[in-house]
């Protein structure tokens, strides 16, 4: 505390102000028919300042007592409601106070809403409750959530200095760009950064914002996440404050669904990175990443020219967002099909999700040859799982209910086979693209090479 | 509420403001130090209005800084419980709304709004009455009543009410007509 506390004329200058503060608080007392909650705030006084000189502190105790006094007799419990009657629960924490009583409360249970505001803090319960009910609300709207990331997702950003040569029409040339590129490239100077919006995105949001209500949830900084939200959302419609940045999330380097306010049954997620979705995996879509500028591409180890140096970009009518909004839209329907006879309540929508997914590549019966290491076990290979997931059946031995064989080399016996038997012979990359895609691919796109010339092709 | 008061403080000077206009150095530098803080016991400060006195001042030993105790009136602002303030809100959401009067952030959770006023979402949130006839959203301005104060260094909080009579909507800026 700056004031010097052994000032005579502090103490004397502070009396004054007490008085004050008493004959006011006398003012409210009267007025107020609950005599206790005056003299809670004149302990309250108390206990966050204690450097109150001793003069002062008694002078208040004298005050207290007889209140307290007070309050304990019977007659004056029969005037108005006393908020010893119906307990509080305390369902929540803001700056230190009750949200619900105003009491003083400094633990720390409960999870933070830092996003919301940065002295917030729900129960357990009272999160479940605002779940409970918000989802009743939504579903009466006709609405699920929908968890949406940033970077190569909805957007691709790059620092100024990271920009190559090649790339420098962005800037130079900015007034020669095509006008869709121009409506959709920012550059963000206090940030030192270029972010390009993916093609479709405007598109998308809006449609969706329909179907869905909306939260960005990204591994980037607060300040990014406010300023990214900016160029997608301009008029402030899509998010409102469901904006969740890494600071706010509970677990380091993991994504939760803890800090969203909607029940786990009901959101769908739109991220590249599988790895931060550990416990929601039946909740996402992972999405192709999107990179557009030279050293997004190259930070994920691809050597290619980047679309931002082809001076060339992802299709807008058949990119990953006009892909996805399809697959939303095909959810959406499944789960409020009328058709349903079960309550709407108690759907599902990671079932919805799990039966679009199986029905690209539904009737396909799979059997790989060459494309695992030897000694691994098949059912756990991720194109395997992948398969699977897609509604294809995968199978070790070759019969005649078999489709495709999956190879990377045409000169294996499964493969001599499959040409024979006039089943599809197709390239690993056939899976992946289905699954991108959601949507099984012509098979005659990839075609498997003779040789084992296909080093290129990484297993991942 | 706001309360007008005289507060002391001691100002620690660096000597090269020694000079005729010492007495002004020491104003300016007490209203930047001051103005705008809070303090638990006195709230929030809004304005000095005017100087008491200025003490003699004490030289500091080997720095040469001299200390000088002021007395100054100023206007500070403290919100009381039980205290009905008018406040704008800022942010509407699921778990009630927030409001500034002032220096001073409240939150309203929804436990204290009104049973039939239930929450809109969309483009503008909003907390709305079944008849439509009452709505609570950004820029509204309400009448709320403090059931909880914390004062910290820079700020204050305080948890607000509108679930009693004559608490609520005092204008919607929503409103066409
Ligand atoms: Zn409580």
């Amino acid at each position: 505390m700056s004031l010097a506390a052994d000032s005579p004329v502090h103490s004397s200058s502070s009396d004054d102000f007490a008085a004050l503060l008493d004959a006011e608080l006398d003012i409210i007392s009267d007025a107020s028919a609950d005599i206790q909650e005056v003299a809670e705030e004149e302990e309250n006084i108390d206990v966050e300042e204690g450097d109150y000189d001793l003069k002062f502190d008694r002078a208040k105790r004298r005050k207290v007592e007889p209140y307290e006094n007070v309050a304990d007799l019977p007659s004056s419990s029969s005037q108005g409601s006393s908020p010893n009657k119906d307990e509080c629960q305390h369902p929540g924490v803001y700056a230190g106070m009750c949200m619900k009583c105003g009491i003083k409360m400094d633990d720390e249970s409960g999870v933070a809403f830092g996003y919301i505001h940065k002295n917030l803090r729900l129960a357990n319960d009272e999160i479940s409750r605002l779940r409970e009910k918000d989802l009743k609300k939504l579903l009466h709207h006709k609405k699920l959530y929908l968890v949406l990331d940033l970077d190569h997702t909805l957007l691709n950003s790059t620092r100024l200095v990271d920009l190559t040569v090649e790339e420098g029409h962005l800037i130079d040339q900015r007034g020669a760009l095509p006008d869709t590129l121009k409506r959709d490239l920012f550059r963000l100077g206090s940030m030192q950064m270029m972010t390009k919006l993916r093609p479709f995105v405007h598109t998308f949001l809006k449609s969706a914002s329909s179907m869905f209500e909306m939260y960005i949830y990204t591994m980037g900084e607060r300040p990014y996440a406010l300023e990214m939200a900016k160029l997608l959302d301009p008029g402030d419609v899509y998010f409102n404050s469901r904006i969740i940045a890494q600071g706010d999330c509970t677990q380091r380097h993991q994504k939760g669904l803890d800090i969203v306010l909607g029940q786990e049954s009901a959101v769908l997620i739109l991220d590249d990175t599988e790895a931060v979705w550990k416990k929601h995996k039946d909740n996402l879509i992972l999405m192709e990443r999107y990179h557009f500028f030279a050293s997004s591409s190259k930070h994920f180890g691809f050597n290619c020219k980047s679309l931002s140096e082809l001076r060339s970009d992802e299709s807008e009518s058949d990119g990953a967002l006009a892909t996805v909004l399809r697959v939303l839209l095909r959810i959406h329907s499944l789960f409020f099909d009328p058709g349903r006879d079960d309550n709407l309540l108690d759907r599902d929508v990671r079932q919805a999700l799990r039966t679009v997914r199986e029905e690209v590549l539904m009737g396909c019966k799979v059997v790989f040859s060459r494309v695992f290491p030897t000694n691994f076990q098949a059912e756990q290979h991720h194109l395997w799982k992948i398969a699977m997931q897609l509604g294809a059946t995968c199978s070790m031995e070759l019969d005649s209910s078999v489709t495709h064989v999956i190879s990377l080399d045409a000169g294996t016996d499964k493969s001599r086979w499959a040409v024979q038997e006039k089943k599809f012979l197709v390239h690993p990359r056939w899976i992946e693209a289905s699954n991108y895609l959601w949507k099984r691919q012509p098979e005659e796109n990839f075609p498997v090479a003779s040789t084992v010339a296909l080093l290129d092709y990484s297993l991942k | 509420m706001f309360f007008h008061i005289v507060l002391e403080r001691n100002m620690q000077l660096h000597p090269r403001h020694f000079g005729r206009d010492l007495r002004d150095k020491i104003v300016s530098k007490l209203m930047k130090d001051v103005e705008g803080t809070c303090s638990g016991r006195h709230g929030f400060i809004v304005a000095i209005t005017g100087i008491e006195s200025v003490g003699k001042g004490l030289i500091r030993d080997g720095t040469g800084f001299v200390t000088f105790p002021v007395k100054y009136q100023c206007v500070v602002f403290r919100p009381f419980k039980g205290e009905v303030v008018e406040a704008v809100v800022t942010m509407v959401n699921k778990m009630g709304f927030f409001a500034e009067a002032g220096p001073v952030q409240i939150f309203v959770s929804n436990h204290l709004i009104p049973d039939d006023m239930e929450f809109q979402s969309g483009d503008m949130p909003n907390y709305t009455t079944s008849d439509g006839s009452v709505k609570i959203q950004k820029d509204s301005e309400v009448r709320l009543k403090i059931i909880g104060t914390r004062v910290d260094a820079t700020e204050i909080f305080c948890i607000g009410t509108i679930k009693d009579d004559f608490l609520g909507v005092i204008s919607d800026p929503g409103a066409t007509s």
